[in-house]
This record gives structure tokens, sequence and C-alpha cells, in this order.
């Protein structure tokens, strides 16, 4: 497992050197032609921030971690590493839980940097090392801005720990991040924005370890962003190797990740540092010896990770305003549940107004008091009849026949209006609970109309019926109709078009009225034209109607408000999608323009022939 | 009574559970229990002296080696390459066999059987005489086949021993998604921690006591947890032991049903609450719920018709003989609505099932609706939340066919009209006598005139004082019929009105039974599956 001296520049520098020639010159090649590169990141960090995906949609959890994740990214590695493309390369170390990551490191730099041990998992928080002339750059915070730099050792996943090995070439910094996959879930999200960070990704993994799920999951979505990659298998019993190596391999070309060199490090015991014994990382460190010496390579490392990065953001940031758009497309179908049951309602309201049977039973019963007792002929006569109405009130101490017919209309007014706002909420909870996002919004007294409904109706029939009595009065004006109805009193004459309203369609009397004595409302009827004559009572009624329905449709508007309401709170602003489409669009033609990376091969120097690849 | 017999009692009441809430619950939340009440069924009628224990871990802990070791045979392949296991291996001490048929339901390969006979070893092995060992597929590696077949197969057997390593004993996908599931199996799994010999023995003390700490925290505080050591044939007496204990005790299935019982009980609890079933609707719903069916039947119109004909008809036999006959030409109304009681042809009648009652009106059936939804509302006020709508939905169940049953309560129910009152044919031949007596006065003076008018001798008119007998009886005939009819009126009023009100009461018992049979009784149905459901999940709770 040792390195025998296979000379570097025969895989290394020089190749390197040459594919990256064309850039070889400039120290800043973003100079002059991507001045628009951070402008856009800087919109597409506004437009993400301003993403919400508030409903219950299986595609909304995605989203939120997506779009939390791109702001991690930006934060953390694209904008920091785009301002100093010149700045250390970073090698993030991650891998499972007991994969030796820590001691790796360690070993690597030759110094206890990080902690290591049996207990798992065992890094909680991330340690950083880097050679003393970088050290500044590290701590100035540009890059993951998210953690605090301490010189401590700390427990806190909030924390960096930022130690200086001088054994380390300046250029080259590595960060040991905690595991992937242990039970400690700060673990995993930190190790996730770390590895977004990463210029490099160092992935160890150990014999037993290395076809488990999450890190392939890991190594996946690596591969899409175009992440340089090197894979370590750690831990292997010397008899295994070969075929284990081999097997690796198999599943790095099977996932597309061939190009990724692979140091295969066997299970030996630590010295008395905890350090791994140099003839097993030798391989490892001559092969960042001579990446730290190039400094072409490096530069064609961070290019790459940083281009795959900034690639990636497109057709993340699609998905992501696919999201904002089903939120949208989900909220529009959730009011519309809402809207067909309201419609519904008040369509049955219509049908209940123009059939003109609402006026049969209680209302028919109190018409014909009214009209039988010839009180409209008396009210009609003079206001006086008002003043008797009270009158009879106080000496029966019942309501006068006036009063209990308009009763009577508001009370069949006021049930049927309850009705069916009970059934339209009802509809609309249970249309809302078949839908995951709607059942999400609920709420137990969505499903009953508001609870001070009965008093709404109450209070909008009597609404109506004073703005009718107001109709009579106003309508009046001018025509010769003024000149009767002046005479008569304008409460009897309301009455008698609010009857027109119910009836209105049924002005030829039909059997059964017939049957159930109603030939007195025909009467009234006969009486009403006579006074006002047929087009007067028509139009009167008309007016009377609309303002009815009017009266009623907000009503229900106002009950459907409260489902509405609540997809109001949670719907997202119309053009999240488009922002999200255009933002990610500029910073792909911004990308083009700057043309970070010009290679296809592979741009990490391949490891010596010891290194078992 | 036996852990087993409380066992299969457990499960008998899950089974009545899940019949009372057929149909009335989402199926979705049941699944499990079906699966567990099929499952544990099959399980006991399966030889119950053998015990399956499956070995159970990560790739590369090492399940094959400790398969091998307990064995002391080189049955289930062992690779450096992972995942290895693809598919898993049973090892039946004792003969095959009695334990044919439960790897048959658990779905071993034939091939992949194998027997350890104690004949072979001597004594040494007898002890684990009846033991079925598994060793199952990795879950945690990239092929998802192997996790699908271990999840299926721990649902049947009846321990798992879970091997975790130094490397993986932490790991998430190990502790999330299994066992913490098993935290009401506690006494049927084992957790060993394998490979102990890859640790420095000063450490292993250390990893024992974070491995136990990340067990409590999945709620597994009281399993049994032993290190191992595969190749060492000394690393393996305690988990040895262990496995004789369970399978001479024989009670491992039972207590892995019981665990499953237990948890389907507490995922079904929020499906009854504590409380018991409401005791149904109270006096004014229900009287809210009548008046709303008798408004929707038109009850009202009846019973001013009832009231109309009874003026009708009275007048038509208590009337004055001389104008009868003109009222005759007005219909009856009782007729009108073809209701039965409407006259002589009411045989005729009765062929005719639908009466012409006035259909409701929008705002009758909209406060027929409401009535329903009240008493639904009431009856489930206090049921934990599939039931209102269920309860809902069976106050509604009949919704369509109601308008037709109250129509035919309507038409059915005797309205009291079909008798004639005597006190109508006292008057009635009062009237008749009065008129006659005046008919007979006009004939009386009409012959008078007549002979007169013929010369013929007058005829010697019998008088009352000074006023002839044929004047007298004219006069007092037609006047008497007059004040006869005057005062009946408002006795004929007044009995209308009684009429009208013994209609009432009849029509809004008849239409009070239509209510009690199409809206309340299926509310009862439900309310009485609910109890049923509650006291079956009480007993299934043990």
């Amino acid at each position: 497992m040792t390195t025998h001296g296979d000379s570097a520049t025969h895989f290394g520098a020089p190749a390197v050197a040459a594919r990256t020639g064309p850039d070889a010159g400039g120290d800043n090649p973003l100079a002059g032609n991507a001045e628009g590169l951070p402008a856009a990141l800087d919109g597409l960090r506004a437009a993400i921030g301003a993403a919400r995906f508030p409903l219950a949609l299986p595609s909304a959890e995605p989203a939120r971690r997506a779009a939390a994740g791109l702001t991690h990214q930006l934060d953390d590695y694209l904008l920091p590493r785009l301002a100093r493309l010149d700045a250390p390369l970073l090698v993030v170390v991650g891998g499972s839980t007991g994969a030796g990551k820590s001691t790796l490191v360690n070993s690597l730099v030759q110094a206890r940097v990080s902690a290591a041990g049996v207990l798992r998992p065992t890094t909680r928080s991330p340690v950083l090392v880097c050679n003393p002339a970088d050290a500044a750059w590290f701590r100035q915070g540009d890059l993951l801005p998210g953690l605090t730099r301490t010189n401590e050792p700390s427990e806190d996943p909030g924390a960096l720990h930022l130690v200086t090995a001088p054994a380390l070439p300046a250029g080259l910094a590595f960060l040991d991040a905690p595991d992937i996959d242990s039970v400690v879930d700060a673990n995993r999200a930190l190790a996730g924005q770390l590895l977004a960070a990463a210029d490099l990704w160092l992935f160890v993994t150990t014999a037993a370890r290395y076809a488990d799920a999450v890190p392939w999951e890991l190594l996946h979505g690596a591969r899409a962003r175009g992440t340089v990659i090197a894979m370590v298998l750690d831990r292997v019993p010397p008899e295994a190797a070969d075929e284990i190596a081999a097997h690796l391999s198999e599943m790095l070309a099977a996932q597309d990740l061939a190009a990724a060199p692979l140091f295969v490090l066997p299970e030996t015991r630590v010295d008395g540092q905890g350090l791994l014994p140099d003839r097993v990382t030798a391989p490892l460190s001559a092969w960042f010896a001579r990446l730290a010496a190039d400094a072409e390579a490096r530069s064609a490392v961070v290019r790459q990770t940083l281009d795959g990065a900034l690639a990636a953001l497109h057709p993340a940031v699609e998905g992501l305003a696919e999201a904002a758009n089903e939120q949208l497309a989900a909220a529009d179908g959730l009011d519309e549940r809402v809207g067909a049951a309201y419609r519904a309602a008040e369509r049955t309201v219509d049908q209940g107004l123009t059939d003109g049977r609402l006026l049969r039973g209680e209302v028919l019963a109190r018409w014909q008091e009214f009209v039988g007792t010839g009180e409209l002929f008396r009210t009609l006569e003079a206001r006086v009849g008002r003043l008797r109405d009270r009158l009879v009130a106080k000496v029966t101490g019942r309501p006068a026949p006036a009063a209990e017919l308009r009763t009577a209309i508001e009370s069949q007014l006021v049930t049927l209006l309850r009705a069916v706002a009970a059934e339209a909420a009802e509809h609309a909870y249970t249309g809302w609970k078949a839908h995951p996002a709607g059942a999400e919004l609920l709420e137990p007294e969505l499903a009953h109309a508001s609870d001070d409904l009965p008093a709404r109706a109450e209070r909008l029939v009597r609404d109506w019926q004073r703005g009718v009595l107001e109709l009579v009065r106003t309508e009046g004006g001018g025509r010769r109709f003024a000149a009767r109805t002046a005479a008569y009193a304008v409460n009897a004459t309301g009455l008698a078009v609010m009857i027109a309203v119910f009836a209105s369609t049924a002005l030829i009397p039909t059997g059964l009225e017939v049957a159930t004595g109603a030939g007195t409302a025909v009467a009234g009827q006969a009486v009403l034209q006579a006074i006002f004559g047929d087009q007067a009572v028509r139009s009167l009624a008309n007016k009377a109607r609309g303002d009815l329905l009017d009266r009623i449709g907000r009503l229900l508007t106002e009950e459907a408000e409260r489902f509405l309401a609540r997809t109001g709170a949670a719907r997202p602003a119309a053009d999240t999608g488009a922002d999200l489409r255009r933002a990610a669009t500029e910073v792909e033609t911004a990308r083009h323009r700057c043309g970070l990376a010009r290679t296809d091969g592979p741009v990490l120097p391949a490891p010596d022939q010891g290194g078992c690849r | 009574m036996s852990d087993a017999d409380a066992l299969v009692a457990r499960l008998q009441a899950v089974r009545r559970f899940l019949a009372a809430v057929d149909g009335q619950v989402p199926d979705a939340h049941l699944v499990t229990a079906h699966t567990v009440v099929e499952r544990a069924g099959t399980r006991l009628a399966l030889s119950g002296h053998h015990t399956v224990v499956a070995l159970a871990g990560a790739t590369g802990s090492g399940k094959s080696s400790l398969f091998n070791a307990l064995a002391r045979l080189d049955l289930s392949p062992v690779g450096v390459r992972r995942p290895t296991t693809g598919v898993a291996y049973a090892c039946v001490w004792g003969p095959l066999d009695g334990a044919s048929r439960l790897l048959d339901w658990i779905g071993v390969l034939p091939r992949h059987r194998f027997v350890r006979e104690s004949a072979l070893d001597g004594d040494d092995e007898s002890t684990l005489h009846g033991l079925v060992l598994l060793d199952l597929p990795d879950f945690d590696s990239v092929q998802r086949g192997h996790r699908l077949e271990v999840d299926r197969l721990l649902g049947l057997v009846d321990l798992v021993v879970w091997v975790v390593d130094p490397q993986k004993y932490a790991d998430r996908v190990i502790h999330t998604n299994y066992l913490r599931e098993f935290h009401r199996h506690q006494d049927v799994t084992v957790v060993v921690l394998n490979q102990a010999d890859r640790l420095p023995p000063a450490e292993l003390p250390r990893v024992l006591g974070d491995l136990r700490r990340l067990l409590d925290a999945d709620g597994l505080a009281g399993v049994p947890l032993l290190p191992t050591v595969a190749v060492d044939p000394a690393g393996l007496d305690g988990l040895r032991a262990e496995l004789e204990r369970t399978v001479t005790e024989r009670q491992a299935a039972v207590r892995r049903l019981a665990g499953d019982v237990d948890a389907v009980v507490a995922g079904l609890t929020p499906l009854v609450g504590p409380e018991a079933a409401g005791t149904g609707p109270d006096d004014a719903s229900a009287r809210e719920l009548t008046t709303a069916l008798a408004g929707a039947a038109g009850v009202p119109a009846v019973v001013e018709a009832v009231e109309a004909a009874y003026r009708h008809r009275a007048g038509g036999t208590t009337g004055w003989p001389v104008v009868r006959g003109w009222r005759k030409l007005r219909p009856d109304p009782l007729r009108r609505l073809h209701l039965p009681g409407g006259g002589a042809d009411a045989s005729a009648e009765s062929l005719v099932a639908a009466t012409s009652v006035p259909d409701p009106t929008a705002a009758q059936r909209s406060a027929l609706n409401l009535a329903i939804r009240t008493v639904a509302d009431r009856c489930a006020a206090d049921l934990p939340a599939p039931w209102p709508v269920a309860v809902a939905a069976a106050a509604r169940s009949r919704l369509a066919d109601l308008p037709d049953a109250l129509d035919h309560a309507v038409a059915t129910t005797d309205l009291g009209m079909t008798r004639r009152p005597a006190w109508w044919r006292v008057v009635g031949v009062l009237q008749w006598l009065v008129t006659v007596a005046a008919a007979a006065g006009l004939g009386w003076l009409v012959l008078g005139y007549v002979l007169r008018a013929l010369g013929l001798p007058a005829l010697e008119n019998p008088r009352l004082g000074e006023v002839p007998w044929p004047t007298v009886l004219l006069l007092g005939g037609l006047l008497a019929g007059l004040l006869v009819a005057a005062l009946t009126r408002p006795v004929t009023r007044w009995a209308a009105r009684r009429a009208g009100q013994r209609a009432e009461r009849r029509l809004t018992a008849s239409v009070g039974s239509v209510g009690d049979t199409y809206v309340l009784d299926p509310v009862w149905a439900v309310l009485a599956r609910y109890a049923e459901a509650r006291e079956a999940l009480r007993d299934a709770a043990r």
C-alpha cells in the first residue's frame, strides 16, 4: 500500500496545466466578463428568500429544504468563492459515522487537531485545519459566515474550530465534517451544509459501509452538482482489499463517478498519538502535496466545482419554481372548492326566490290575514294606518297583521339562509378535507356556518325590508305612480312589493294555491296591479329582488371569506415562479459568459500506482 | 388464564372492534389492525413448539458470521463485498418437518433452509431444540429490495436479535426506522454489539454504555444488550444463553403478538374517545326535528284542509236544506289533497298512493336539513374525529326516502274524518223536520189557493190564535231553519278547530315515527356500533 516513486509529474501537474493552459496567464480570469455573476447570484438569493411554500403539498417540504439548502450554499460558498477565486482550496472530509474521518485528518496534518474516538458520532462540531499563512482568510469569515470561529474544541454545532498546522502546505485546507448518517440530526444537516461549501469532497467510507444507501444518495447529489470528489476507502481488512476496491470501483463507474480518484487504506491500529502510520497515509499525503504544489491544478478544481455548483442552480431553482407554481395551483384549487360550495348556496337561494314557493305556508297565511282583514286597503288609505297598527298592537297585545307578515317573511328567509350557509360550509369543509393542503388549513369550527350567522341573516333581512320601503319611496318620485303612492302608506306598498318578489313568477295562481285557499293572495296581487300598474310592480319587484340577492351574495361571500382568508394567508406571491426562473436564467447566462470551467476531462491528478486504483 | 388464551381473547376483541367500525371509519386507519389480526391468527395456528428468531442488522455488522457461529456450520455466505445477503437463510434446531410449514409461511425458500440435528452433537444443542434462526438481509444498503424483504420478515418473526457493530451502532437508519418501532416489543428484542473484539478492551464498556443510552432514547430501556464476538466461540455464550432461555419458555411468539396487539390498540385508541357514546338527541333537537318534518310533510296545510273539510261537511249535513245543494257544488278540501276520509269514493282513492299535499318550500326543506344536522351534531358532540362524519352521514342516509315516507305517513294517518258526529244527524233531522213543516205549510197554503181558484169550497184552516196553521208552519219552519243554521255555525267552527287539533296530533305522531325510523334509527345504529367498538377496544387493551 505504500507509494513507490512514480513521478508525480507523470500524471499530475503538467497534465492539468496543459488542460487549463488558456487560463494560465490571468490572475483573475473573471475580470471584465463576469461582473454580472455576483449580481445575478444576489438576485437569485433574493428570489429564493422571497419564495414561500406554506401549503402542505407533497412537494412543499422538499422545496423548503431545497430553498434553505440553496440559500446556505449561496451564502456559505458561491458568493464568497466567486469573490476570491484564488483563496485556498477547501477539502471537506465527509462520510459516515465511524468511518475514521477525524483520524484521517489528524494523520494527514500530522497533529491531533480533531478528536477521534470509539463513541459514535464522535465529531459534532466541525474542525478546519489550514496552513498558518491561510488562517487569516478562513478566520475572516466570508466563507461559511453562519459558523462562529473558535480556537477551542467545542461541542456546539454552530461553531467552527479553526486550527493551524504547519505540516499542511499553504493553499490547502481540510475541514473535518460531522457524520452524515448518525442518530444526531443536527450533524446531518451541518454535514450537508459543509459539503455544499467544499471545493473538493474527500469522501471517506469503510469496508463495512461502502454499500450503505445514505452516502450514495449524497454522492449522487454531488455528481449532479459537478462537485469534484475523491474517495477514501478506509478500514479495509488487508486480505480483502483487492476485492472490495474492485467492487467499489464498479459501483463508482455505475454511478458515473469513475473519474473520482480512489484511495484504499487498510485497517490498522493507530499509534500512540492516535494517528495512522505513515505507510498507510503516504499515497494520500503525496497526492495532496502534489495538488498543493500545483496552483493551476488547484485553480482547475476550484473552478470546476464552482461551475458545477452554478450550473446545478438552474435545475434546482426550476424545481423550486415548479413547487411555487404548484402552491399557487393548489391555493386556486382550494379557493375553487370553496367558491363552488358557496355558488351552489347562492343558486339555492335564487331558486328559492324565483319559484315563488317561499310564499307558501306562513307567509301566505299572513298575507291572507293581511289582505283578508281589509287592512291592506285601510293601510293603503292613509299613513294613519301605521299609527293604528301600533294602537292595535298595544291594545290587543298582539302584533298587527302587517307586522306579523314582515316577521313571517323574515323567519322564512332566515331559515333558508341558515340552511344554505350550513350546507355550503359543510361542502367546503369536506372539499378541503379531501385535499392534503386543505386538511392542514382546516379548523373544526369551519365545518359549521359562523356562530353569528343567524343574527347577521336576521339583520340582513331587516335591512332589506327597510331598503324596499326606501325603494318604494324613491322610485315613486316624478311619475303618476308617485301621486298615487303618496296617498298611501309606504310601508304597505313595500310589503306588497316584498310579496311580489317572492311571487314574481307565480302571478297566476296554481291549482295548489287555490287548494290551500290562496285565492285572496291573488286578490292581493290584483289590488297591487290595479293601483300601481303591472309594469311598475314588476320593475319594483325586480329591483327589490336584485337588492336581496346582492345582500345575500355579500353575506355568503363573508362566510366564504373564512376559508379564503386561510388560503390567502398561505398563498405565495403570484409571480414567485417566474421570478425564480428569471433569476436562474440570469445566473445561467452570466455563467456561460464567464466560462469558468473549460475542461471536460478529469481535473484531479490521478493517484499514484500504490493507491490501488 | 394463560398468556396464549389472553392473547386469543384480545385478538377476538380486536376482530369485534374491526367488525363494529367497518364502514364507519376510513379503512386507512385499520390496515395495520387487519394485518396483525390475520397474521396472529396464522402464527398461532402454526407450530407453537418453534421459536423464530431473526438476526437483523446493517450491512457489514456480521449477521451471517453470527448465524454461522451459532449454528456451528458454514451455512450463510459470508463475504467482504457489501451487501452480502440478499435473501433470508434459516436454520432449524431439531427436525425440519415441524418447522417447514412455519418456514413456508415466513417465506424462506426450501434451499435456504438448514437443519441442525441435535443427534450429531449429543446433548449440547438439545437446549436449543425448537429454535428457528433466520439470517435476514441488511436494511441500509443501496439494494432497496433487501430493505423490503427485511420489513416483511420482521413482521413475522417471534424474537429479533439486532446486530450492531462498533462502527454502525449509532446509525440513524437502525434507530429511527427500526429500533424505535419495536418499543412495544421489548420482551422479544435483544441487541448485540457484534465485532466487540475490534474495540480496545478498555473501550468496550464505554461503547456499551453509549449504546445503552441510545436504546433508552429509543424507548427500549429494558432490552438485553450483549457484546458478541463471532470468531470466538466463547464470545457467543451470552447470546446463546439468552436464546436457550427464550426457546425453553416457548412464549416468544405470544409475547411478540401481544406486542403487536399493544401497538394496534395504541394506534386505534384515538378512534374512540374516553367518553361513552352520547345519549342521543336531546328533547329540544328532537322536537325541532319533528316540527321540521311536519313542515316538510305539509302537516299545516293538511290541518287547515281538515278544518275546512269539517266545516264543509258539517255545513253539508247541518246547513239549511234549502241552500245545502249549492254548497255541494264546492269541492271538499280534503279530497283535493287526495287524502283518505275524503268522502264516499274513499275506497277508490286509496289506490292512489301519493297525496297531493303541497311540496315543501325551500324554507321548509332548509329547516328540515338544519334540524337533521342539529340532531346529528348533538348526538356526535363528544365523539372523536371520524365518528361525527359517520353520524351525520347516517342521519342523512335515508334522506332520499324521506319524502315518500312522509307522504305515506300523512296518507295513512287516520284524520278522524270518516265518522259523522251524532249531533250532525240530530241537527240534520231537526233541519229536515222544520223544512218539512215549512213545505207542508206551503203545500197547505197552495192547496187552499188552488181550491179557491177553482171555486171549490174553501178549506177550514185551523188557527193558532189569529194566525192560520199553514202560515205558522211555513214561516215558523223557515225561521227555525235559519235560526238552527245560525246557532250551529259557531259550534261547527269550534268543532272544526278541535278536529284540526286532533288531526295535527295524529299527523305529528306519525311524522315523528317516520323521523325515528328514517333519521334517528340510523343514528342510533352508529352510536351502538361506537359503543361496541369502544368496549371491544377496552377488552383488547386487556
